[in-house]
């Protein structure tokens, strides 16, 4: 298909750094879609919202503003895969397009880099582009897979950033502004041909953002245990997610969360790309699915 | 007809001034909080449903709702040494359904900002900010995941500031612009030597 959409691929660290299968499974898998995913040259960390944004949110500002003038100087609008990349990249966008005095201070020290900010770009989240049917939409999902996940259930976890704080969002599609009982990514993941499972706190977050998770490991990997228990309750095959972040916090996780609270759980958990590239007939190596903590054998053998 | 003191000038004054004033208490502190923050905690009415929706109320005895009342009432150090204040994980679900349309969340964050200026701050924030002043990125890259990115097809690294590393000297001007590496560097070794 030829590509109609064209943005900035911007990375953030965890997909590139952790799980490059998703980053892969992204381009090749946009592709398909009509979107054409082209490189961000010499974009840095978001940077990350908790960690920065404690510290001094100028310095997120100003940080995140670098990374929005590269896309502004290739005039391309900004792709990325990351809830917490799109809390820092989106937000600050935002915020610098509708506030002046952060504008101004923001280009005051951008000038001493040579950069301007000039508010002449947008930001998506590629989960919003696939759902919004003005861009790709379900039915043009369901119609590029060619190996349907059949028979597996698998629940969502929406995770935070993108969808809230909900008055601040904007989305093409209104149905992503439900942030208590969404379903739009379920709709996404019938599409592939799996069962989307509902399951209890579905919108609980992960527990590893606002720097709690290098703060306080323990009460972190709690909060993701609860959501792993109610998982459990209701039986799914694998946990898709669309941030690499949760991703993180619940696969690696899951080995801590062995080591500390002596549970196990084995669920496998694989960002909607990677879901999205399996259904489309990439192979679990094209995916680097080895790279992930916990083995996606058993959700595998179900799917292929 | 009895003597009002100065009305309606005094109580107007009065009445625009919503901060309070005692020996604890800092009014200075709530402004400051709301000017960061861009949020109005002083229009908190207590209802709770901050702390109820709190994914980290349940374990521990972090209370959102403890501290936007410490803003509103200008308990500045109270609020600022309580170690609580670093298990907000930023999940905006007490600012979504906030009915006094506060954001608790960017409250905690503004509140965080004024405890780094006394050096308040856990070391794992820091060192963030030591790996993206050296590689740009909060979470490098490492030799399994270059070999990885290889067997994909792809280069060993993104083609971000682990490529193109003439964008760093860029990223480092704009963290020496706020002081932040002198400021992380001085308190990691402060706390680890
Ligand atoms: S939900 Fe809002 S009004 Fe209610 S206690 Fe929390 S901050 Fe105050
Ligand atoms: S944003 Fe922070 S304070 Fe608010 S509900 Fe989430 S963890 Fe609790």
């Amino acid at each position: 298909m030829e590509a109609k959409h064209k943005y900035a691929f911007y990375l953030g660290c965890i997909a590139p750094n952790r799980y490059p299968g998703s980053e892969a499974a992204a381009i090749k898998t946009s592709r398909k879609l009509g979107i054409e995913l082209v490189p961000l040259k010499g974009a840095s960390c978001c940077p990350a919202p908790g960690a920065f944004g404690s510290i001094d949110l100028n310095v997120w500002y100003a940080m995140a503003a670098r990374n929005i003038v590269l896309a502004e100087q290739m005039k391309t609008d900004i792709a990325l895969l990351c809830n917490g990349c799109y809390k820092s990249i989106w937000e600050v966008n935002h915020k610098l397009k509708h506030n002046d005095e952060l504008r101004d201070g923001v280009n005051e020290v951008l000038k001493t880099i040579d950069m301007e900010y000039k508010g002449s770009i947008n930001v998506y989240h590629l989960a919003e582009l696939l759902y919004d049917k003005n861009i790709v939409g379900v039915d043009k999902v369901r119609d590029s897979v060619t190996n349907p996940l059949k028979g597996a259930r698998i629940a969502v976890h929406y995770g935070c950033h993108l969808i809230k704080p909900r008055k601040d969002r904007e989305f093409g599609a209104t149905e992503i502004l439900d942030t208590e009982a969404p379903t739009w990514m379920e709709e996404l993941v019938g599409a592939l041909g799996a069962t989307p499972v509902e399951y209890r706190q579905k919108m609980q977050c992960c527990g590893a953002g606002g720097g709690v998770r290098g703060y306080d490991i323990v009460h972190a990997l709690d909060i993701a245990n609860e959501k792993l228990i109610n998982l459990q309750e209701v039986g799914v095959d694998a946990l898709t997610d669309i941030c690499p972040f949760c991703q993180l916090q619940f696969d690696r996780g899951q080995i801590e969360i062995e080591e500390k609270f002596g549970v196990k759980y084995n669920l496998p958990v694989l960002h909607y790309c990677e879901l999205l590239g399996l259904a489309q007939g990439m192979s679990p190596q094209d995916l680097a699915l080895d790279l992930h903590a916990i083995s996606c054998e058993p959700f595998l053998q179900k799917v292929l | 007809m009895a003597r009002i003191k100065g009305y309606p000038e005094a109580l107007e004054a009065k009445l625009r001034d919503r901060y309070v004033y005692g020996e604890d208490t800092n009014g200075k502190f709530t402004e400051t909080v709301e000017k960061i923050s861009m949020s109005i905690p002083h229009m908190c009415y207590q209802c709770g449903t901050c702390t109820a929706s709190c994914p980290s109320a349940p374990r521990s005895s972090y209370r959102i709702r403890k501290f936007v009342r410490r803003v509103a009432l200008g308990l500045e150090t109270e609020a600022l040494t309580d170690p609580d204040l670093w298990l907000c994980t930023t999940c905006y679900s007490c600012t979504d359904r906030c009915p006094r349309d506060i954001a608790p969340t960017d409250v905690i964050m503004a509140m965080r900002n004024l405890a780094f200026k006394r050096d308040i701050i856990p070391v794992n924030f820091l060192k963030t900010v030591q790996a993206i002043y050296t590689t740009g990125h909060g979470v490098p890259n490492n030799d399994v995941n270059r070999a990885a990115r290889v067997k994909l097809g792809m280069d060993a690294d993104p083609p971000t500031t682990h490529t193109y590393k003439e964008f760093i000297p860029g990223i480092q001007k704009i963290l020496d612009y706020y002081k932040l590496k002198a400021n992380a560097d001085r308190i990691v070794k402060e706390r680890e030597g």
